[in-house]
């Protein structure tokens, strides 16, 4: 405590003291006034010195006592002073601690999940000091807290209807994969078909790609499930099956590792993003090789390219990029015109304690290497090494997943093999069943009923017809019944009339009942090779 | 500092649903028959026969690798297709590329309408020296 009080001796002097010396001057003054003077006035004067010396000390008095007051008084304000001055330092210490310490841990925290309410409850835990916060600092950070909370709820919100949207997205494209899958195995023998159709089916895993990411970025899980172990190689299969120039990918010894059916997609994803990058930051002539090779701690994936390599900055950047999304980035992180790739991997590799790097390729290029951790290989057998070799797994049932587009199943007219007739596999053998005697084969009439039994049967029936008894030919035949009026279905008729205008009326149109499987020219589609 | 407590809010039931199960295996066909150029098929039917005439070389795919150890002995187009549960015109764009790099040999059927009957001949013969 800073002393501004007077030294206690000048306070502690007496008034008489005080009053002394002007009182003995004024005393020693009508002394030497009275004895000075003329007889007859001395006594007048006596009186006069003695009123002035009264006077004078009284005057002194009161100039000593408001002089105290005065110290006292300029005491006191200093005192007030300092009073006050410690209680704005003291105040500027607690906004600042409000603004340094008290007030990003409370947001931290409501970020972090908990509710307002509950920051403010238990305040003491960020700072001890806390729990004397005055009431209108106390208010202030709930109206922050509760603004915060707000805003991330409405974060939160947009995440989860972004998440939501890729998931229908994803829904249909799963379906319409599957679909696909079906139809190329129909159309398996018409190549002109098929091929459109794989390049429908690219696309359509490039459309689920881009959902897959919104979906990632959102903070959803993967929204594929394996229900096998897949071998590494399948795997990788998978993620070039997303990119757009699948054809530069070109995979080298690839480590003989299943990984467990849960873990599939994430790495197929996060490699997918990888070999996108690749093949669209290198010239387009090139090729992107991928190897994998057993590492200590699991598994790596080198994906090296051989494009114009990082600068220092854009690798800078990258590799920015990598970190942000690892420590959770926003949506709203990615900008304009988003680069979701590494964000995406990022965020994969937070989730699934995968690593990336990009370093600098013996090509020239960039190689990305992705470390996948043993927890996601397994030792289990996988069901399959290639494409569907010995495959016999079956989809698990899943209740709850969200379901794609509702359709009755599609009535299937396979390209199944219909053998052309100068193809016969059957032993087109002609029937000899006869000699002539000279060794040339005879051919057999087709009736199969025996010459000898049809003229006793002939001869029979003459004879009864002499007789006038009722033959085979005579008894009237029954009429037949009238045949219902039967409607031919809705669109026959078009179909007859196309047929009609194509040329090969086909005769069976009309009469052909619709339990026939596939119209005649369904067929005709595998027979173009 | 201590570290959040819990998590955001309480799942809902309609925040992420499971994952969706889907089929056995992720790559899709085109992956396959990806590195021929589209619409280059050699003269190949259901019934040709393809045979192996040396070891998969180490950088082959598993495919065209299985499609070697198959044909070890002669095998129709149609067998390898079910075998290798791949459809025909992958098993076509595989073989062309095996064709095309010396792999395979591929032999047209021998049909069996274009061969006269033996028998046929045989008496055609006998008429033939009667006379």
């Amino acid at each position: 405590m800073v002393s501004v009080q007077s030294p206690p001796d000048r306070r502690e002097l007496p008034y008489a003291r005080v009053l002394l010396l002007p009182a003995l001057v004024m005393a020693a003054a009508t002394g030497a006034a009275a004895a000075l003077v003329a007889e007859p006035a001395r006594a007048a004067v006596g009186w006069c010195g003695a009123v002035a010396t009264l006077l004078v000390v009284a005057t002194t008095a009161e100039a000593v006592r408001r002089g105290r007051a005065l110290r006292d008084l300029r005491a006191e304000h200093r005192r007030r002073t300092a009073y006050l001055e410690r209680r704005i330092a003291a105040h500027d210490e607690e906004m600042e601690r409000l603004a340094d310490e008290i007030m990003p841990h409370a947001v931290y925290r409501v970020q972090c999940g908990n509710s307002p309410g509950e920051v403010m409850h238990r305040l003491g835990e960020i700072h001890p000091s806390c729990d004397e916060l005055p009431e209108a600092q106390l208010s202030l950070l709930g109206t922050v807290l509760d603004i915060v909370d707000r805003e991330e709820a409405k974060r939160d919100a947009a995440q989860r209807s972004f998440v939501n949207i890729a998931r229908r997205v994803q829904a249909i494209v799963h379906q319409q994969a599957n679909e696909l899958q079906e139809m190329e195995e129909d159309h398996g023998r018409n190549p002109e078909v098929f091929d459109d159709l794989l390049r429908i089916d690219h696309g359509t895993a490039l459309i689920g790609r881009l959902a897959d990411s919104i979906s990632v970025l959102g903070g959803g899980r993967p929204s594929r499930n394996w229900p096998e172990p897949v071998p590494l190689f399948s795997v990788l299969r998978g993620a070039m099956s997303r990119i757009l120039e699948y054809r530069r990918i070109e995979l080298h010894s690839i480590a003989q590792v299943n990984i467990d059916g849960n873990s599939v997609e994430p790495i197929i994803h996060a490699a997918a993003e990888l070999l996108d990058n690749a093949t669209r930051y290198s010239p387009p002539q090139t090729k992107v090789h991928v190897t994998a090779v057993e590492v200590q701690t699991g598994v790596a994936i080198e994906i090296e390219d051989a494009g114009a390599g990082l600068i220092p900055e854009a690798r800078a950047r990258a590799e920015g990029m990598l970190e942000r999304a690892m420590n959770g980035g926003d949506v709203g992180d990615l900008g304009e015109s988003p680069r979701l790739g590494l964000a995406v991997v990022g965020r994969l590799c937070t989730t699934y304690k995968m690593q990336v790097s990009l370093r600098a390729s013996a090509y020239g290029g960039v190689r990305a290497v992705l470390v996948v951790p043993s927890a996601m290989t397994t030792d289990e057998p996988a069901s399959s090494f290639a494409h569907g070799i010995g495959a016999t797994a079956s989809p698990r049932a899943d209740l709850g997943a969200l379901e794609g587009p509702k359709r009755t199943p599609k009535k299937r007219r396979p390209t199944s093999p219909r053998i052309t007739a100068p193809l016969s596999l059957e032993d087109d053998v002609r029937e000899v069943t006869e000699w002539t005697a000279g060794g040339l084969p005879q051919r057999r009439s087709r009736v199969k009923v025996p010459l000898s039994q049809r003229i006793a049967e002939q001869t029979a029936i003459e004879r009864a017809e002499r007789e006038g008894r009722p033959t085979v030919w005579s008894a009237p035949r029954p009429e037949p019944e009238p045949e219902p009026d039967k409607e031919p279905e809705p669109g026959l008729w078009v179909e007859a009339f196309m047929n009609g205008l194509k040329g090969n009326p086909d005769p069976a149109a009309l009469t052909q009942p619709t339990t026939e499987p596939a119209r005649v020219e369904a067929d005709d589609e595998g027979d173009l090779k | 500092m201590i570290p959040p407590q819990r998590r955001r809010r309480p799942a809902g039931p309609e925040e992420d649903p499971p994952p969706e199960p889907c089929g056995k295996n992720p790559q899709r066909l085109y992956v396959l028959t990806g590195a021929a150029d589209h619409g280059e098929r050699a003269e190949l039917d259901l019934v040709t026969l393809i045979v192996a005439r040396a070891d998969p070389p180490a950088a082959a795919q598993p495919e065209q690798a299985a499609v070697l150890r198959l044909c070890a002995n002669p095998l129709s187009v149609a067998e390898l297709s079910a075998y290798l549960n791949l459809p025909y015109s992958v098993v076509t764009v595989l073989l062309t590329e095996l064709l095309t790099a010396g792999l395979v040999q591929a032999r047209a059927p021998i049909v069996r309408q274009a061969l006269p009957d033996r028998s046929l001949l045989e008496a055609v013969m006998h008429g033939l020296q009667r006379l």
